[in-house]
């Protein structure tokens, strides 16, 4: 009889604890993070009698927690991989809506810019003309503010949010820690039965932190996890959690990266080592901000010198040979925060067809200098000696270096990354703009060939001699003598290459004719110089001159615009795979709140049905006690 | 797809598919209220880099535009003073042929004259033609100030000989209008070759009535006198007084050497004689000035009455060149109008490609859009009415009481 009371109590404890496990799952169903919990029932071992075992009832063997821990490392993996993508893809779709917008990209006010020129050039002393030119230059050098000055918003948001972000990642990995530390308190104190709660909640901090830094876990024999950055730097051991930090780029003070703080100082964590959101950050900075600005600037850089030099080579109203257009960029130049010597770089824009996109570290060993690409670490072809009369010549730039720089000294050189915010508009007089060619020609009148002068065009603007007057004398049929000298063969049509200029004669020359060329005059209609300025928008200039600036821009919107596509398609792919794991979470470890109003009724009914047990248990000993009292 | 769904899970998937149906409606809208199907480069790289090419050069297509319009209109104002320079100039020869008539009398001569004083003063205004705008046609490149003036010396040119190019497509830039120097001024005088000329001290009655390039082989472009002795004989010395033609001298006979053919009536006195040289360029103001020298001299002698025959043979002479020279500039316009019509079509069938071109790249279908909307509006529908359907029944409902 206390057998049967015994197996029916057991019974009323077992399905008590199977309702209240349920009862708990019921509760949590909305709880994120949490995995529904099982009952492990079991029979208790029977009592040997001699006609054989008699079953003393039912025992609880274990409270388990639903969990596929593959499914769980895969879903920590893919939010790392989620919030690093979602993160890139927010933040190079802002970059792509600013730069593909035509109210706010570059390509509208270039082409306009380049539209006035030629306006300028069909309409040369028109002051209109002139100063919707110069108007126009400045709505350009306005919008390339404008970009750069969101770039560089955009950055500067980076570095906000990292350090935000560390705060954030500090946080979650102390608890974790202190997570670890209670499992393996009560996993030891509870003799192996897991503290499913706990776990869950680890878990569910995991995921948080893996969204935000992107992590990798090993199991401790204690029940403990180890946190680690992707690239294999500790976060958590067991009870321990180490402090993220953000530490200064140690060529440019203002740009942070991240570090793990250490009793010998912050050691860096690698960017490509970082992933979820910070890692997001920090490739939109490498992928999207760094490119752009470069692009970007390398555009002005290339306008503002080939504008100038196009000014330089005309004449402008006053008779004048022309100023320069545009402020013209110069490169970046930082000194690593450990140099030890006092040298100094200096840096200028020489060659806009050689200069890249990319950033480059200038090097001393103690006697030579070397260039590298900051970004993949190529050595860079240089020449020259780095002095004012031969520097040295690297990637478009030429360098020069004073002062004394110490062995292991290294430089940061950024050729055009801030020249869209540098540029500026140099000229204000409408009058000072060159439209007309440096030179001229006339025909003599007493002239009785029919000869007569080409289009002029420059060669080399720097010719000391390029605006001297000059006469060229046929002393025959086909030879002429330039200012009374030399005798040289004339061919109708080959140009004739004097003092910087050129120029073709076309027709038959008849001996004694004369052609002068002499510089232009003050006040002159002449449109050559402003022509060529006008179709310098589609003149071969970046790339070896393979790249026109509206092809630059053209490639700009593309990259940029390309950038933030892959992020997005990335993105999406990403976050199909979360889903997918999510929902297969959800059905392994989620609570279906009909399984459970199931599993009630059951339990319930056993209950119940046990309860009836007990009954006659305590029926049957009365029926012996009433028999015994009888 | 396992056999188990947590209630989470379904509530989490059903939102999932809701907030997917809405953000493709979201876009569907954007697109149509835009009529763009590229709301951002990301949406299509390759297709928004091409954008800003084919912007760029629809953008230099109407500023080209403008330019044509800009230089056809100096072309045409430089055609229409072409135009009343040669009426001009033709009158000028019907009043030269008049005044050259040995019928005019003196008083009727003057009459001419004043006429072709008039007509003179017209020319330098047409010379100086302005382009409504502040600029002068004719002026080279510098053309804010007229560039004809009247001296002492007759017409004196200030523009320069600079003709600028204007660009009227990517690959076609025509001339603007011609210095005032190549129009009115470079003009050969003479028959265009050479010019035979009375020296300024004959005495004799002799007169020049013919002068051609008989045999252009043997025209070496040296410079030639022919002098008569009055006894009825010629010689003809070059430039360094060699005697390369000599002989009896009949009136209304061509004499001929070097290649040029002259025809000489009237007697000559002897030592008079007649220069032949290349022709010099002349411009068409010293033509009419001459011609009105030459109407305005005196001829009561018959060494004047000479003279004044030979001046309108002369002027009459460079006056048809002048004429010629003004017809050739004129076609010159002419073909550059032209040139301007042809890439005007030129230009417009580029714009259209390009345009065609961007729409497909940019514009939206209205139709596709506007049935992808619907449809997604459907979805979005289906996916709401399903997730309440699927949310109104639970377990727990049927354990009550």
């Amino acid at each position: 009889m206390s057998d049967i009371l015994s197996t029916g109590t057991s019974a009323l404890l077992a399905f008590q604890r199977a309702l209240a496990t349920i009862g708990n799952n019921v509760a949590n169903v909305n709880t994120p993070g949490y995995s529904r919990q099982r009952v492990d029932l079991s029979s208790r071992p029977g009592q040997q009698y001699g006609f054989g075992f008699i079953g003393s009832g039912v025992q609880v063997t274990n409270v388990e927690r639903v969990v596929d821990t593959i499914l769980t490392g895969r879903a920590l993996q893919s939010a790392g991989e989620l919030g690093r993508l979602s993160q890139l893809s927010t933040l190079a779709g802002n970059v792509d809506q600013v730069f593909s917008n035509a109210a706010t990209g570059i390509a509208q006010p270039m082409s306009s810019f380049f539209d006035a020129a030629q306006g300028v050039a069909s309409d040369p002393t028109s002051a209109a003309a002139r100063n919707q030119f110069l108007g126009g230059a400045q709505d350009l050098v306005n919008r390339f503010h404008a970009l750069q000055s969101q770039l560089q918003q955009q950055d500067n948001g980076v570095d906000q949010r990292l350090n935000a972000g560390v705060a954030d990642v500090n946080a979650l990995t102390r608890q974790i820690a202190a997570l670890n530390d209670e499992i393996a308190r009560q996993s030891g104190a509870g003799a192996g039965k897991a503290p499913n709660d706990l776990l869950d909640q680890r878990d569910q901090l995991l995921q948080q932190l893996g969204a935000k830094i992107g992590v990798t876990t090993t199991k401790a024999d204690d029940g403990a996890l180890n946190v680690f950055t992707t690239s294999g730097q500790a976060l958590v051991m067991g009870n321990q959690a180490a402090t993220l930090a953000t530490t200064v780029d140690p060529y440019q003070p203002t740009r942070h990266s991240l570090a793990l703080s250490s009793a010998g100082g912050p050691i860096a964590i690698p960017d490509s080592g970082v992933g979820g959101e910070l890692g997001g950050m920090l490739q939109f900075r490498h992928d999207v901000i760094d490119p752009a600005e470069n692009q970007l600037g390398r555009l002005a850089a290339g306008l503002a010198f080939k504008a100038n030099a196009q000014q330089h080579a005309g004449t402008d109203l006053y008779g004048n040979a022309g100023s320069d257009l545009f402020a013209m960029p110069t490169p970046s130049v930082f000194a690593r925060s450990n140099n030890t010597g006092t040298g100094t770089v200096n840096a200028s824009v020489s060659d806009p067809s050689a200069l890249g996109t990319n950033d480059i570290v200038l090097q001393f060993d103690g006697t030579n200098w070397k260039a590298t690409d900051a970004a993949s670490g190529a050595v860079l072809p240089m020449s020259g000696a780095g002095t004012v009369a031969s520097p040295f010549s690297v990637g478009g730039i030429s360098v020069t270096v004073g002062g004394a720089a110490a062995a292991g000294d290294s430089f940061l050189v950024r050729p055009t990354a801030d020249a869209a915010s540098q540029i500026g508009v140099a000229l204000t007089d409408p009058s000072k703009i060159a439209a007309a060619l440096p030179v001229r020609g006339s025909a003599s009148t007493g002239n009785t060939g029919n000869a007569s002068f080409g289009t002029f065009s420059v060669t080399d603007a720097s010719d000391p001699n390029l605006r001297s007057p000059i006469t060229i004398q046929f002393t025959g049929a086909n030879t002429y003598s330039i200012n009374g000298a030399g005798s040289y063969t004339f061919t109708s049509g080959a140009p004739i290459n004097v003092n910087g200029w050129q120029v073709a004669l076309n027709g038959t020359p008849a001996t004694g004719d004369t052609f002068n060329v002499g510089p232009t005059g003050p006040g002159s209609s002449d449109n050559g110089n402003m022509r060529t300025f006008a179709s310098l928008s589609d003149a071969g200039l970046f790339s070896g001159g393979n790249v026109s600036l509206t092809q630059g821009v053209s490639q700009l919107t593309s990259s940029v615009g390309s950038i933030a596509e892959q992020a997005n398609l990335a993105q999406s792919a990403q976050s199909a795979i979360d889903t997918q794991l999510s929902d297969q979470r959800n059905s392994i470890s989620g609570v279906n709140l009909d399984e459970e109003a199931a599993n009630m009724v059951r339990f319930q009914q056993a209950y119940q049905a046990a309860a009836q047990i007990v009954s006659i248990a305590n029926q049957t000993f009365q029926s012996l006690l009433s028999a015994v009292h009888s | 797809m396992s056999d188990r769904v947590s209630t989470v899970g379904m509530y989490s998937q059903a939102l999932t598919a809701m907030l997917a149906r809405q953000a493709d409606v979201a876009r569907a809208q954007l697109q149509l209220s835009s009529n763009s199907k590229l709301l951002s480069a990301a949406d299509d790289p390759v297709g928004a880099g091409m954008a800003v090419m084919l912007d760029r050069a629809s953008a230099e297509l109407d500023r080209y535009q403008t330019n044509a319009g800009s230089v056809g209109n100096r072309l045409n104002l430089e055609e229409t003073a072409l135009a009343s320079a040669g009426d001009r100039l033709t009158r000028i020869r019907e009043l030269a042929v008049q005044a050259s008539n040995d019928t005019q009398s003196t008083s009727s001569r003057n009459a001419i004259v004043d006429e072709l004083k008039q007509i003179y003063q017209g020319l330098i205004a047409d010379a100086n033609s302005g382009d409504g705008s502040g600029h002068y046609l004719f002026a080279g490149s510098q053309d804010a100030s007229a560039p004809f003036a009247q001296g002492a010396g007759g017409v004196t040119y200030s523009g320069d000989q600079v003709q600028r190019r204007v660009d009227i497509s990517s690959s076609v830039a025509v001339d603007d209008t011609d210095p005032g120097s190549e129009v009115f001024q470079r003009i050969r005088s003479g028959n265009g070759t050479f010019a035979a000329r009375a020296a300024a001290g004959n005495t004799g009655s002799l007169v020049l009535t013919a002068s051609s390039l008989a045999n252009p082989a043997t025209w070496t472009g040296g410079s030639y006198n022919v002098t008569f002795d009055g006894a009825g004989n010629y010689q003809v010395t070059d430039a360094s007084s060699t005697v390369v033609a000599s002989g009896a001298y009949t009136p209304g006979t061509a004499i001929q050497f070097a290649g040029t053919s002259l025809t000489f009536d009237g007697a000559p006195a002897a030592g008079d004689s007649f220069s032949v040289k290349p022709a010099p360029n002349q411009d068409v103001f010293a033509t009419v000035k001459n011609l009105i020298d030459a109407a305005s001299a005196p001829n009561s002698t018959a060494a004047q009455k000479a003279a004044q025959r030979n001046g309108f043979y002369a002027a009459l002479e460079d006056l048809d060149q002048a004429q010629t020279h003004l017809i050739d500039v004129r076609a010159g316009v002419g073909a550059r109008l032209n040139t301007l019509d042809t890439t005007a079509t030129e230009r417009d069938a580029q714009s259209v490609t390009l345009k065609t071109t961007l729409s497909g790249l940019r514009d939206l279908d209205y139709t596709e859009a506007a049935s992808r909307l619907s449809l997604q509006m459907t979805a979005l529908q289906a996916a709401q009415q399903t997730f309440q359907k699927v949310h109104s029944s639970s377990l727990f409902d049927f354990l009550r009481g």
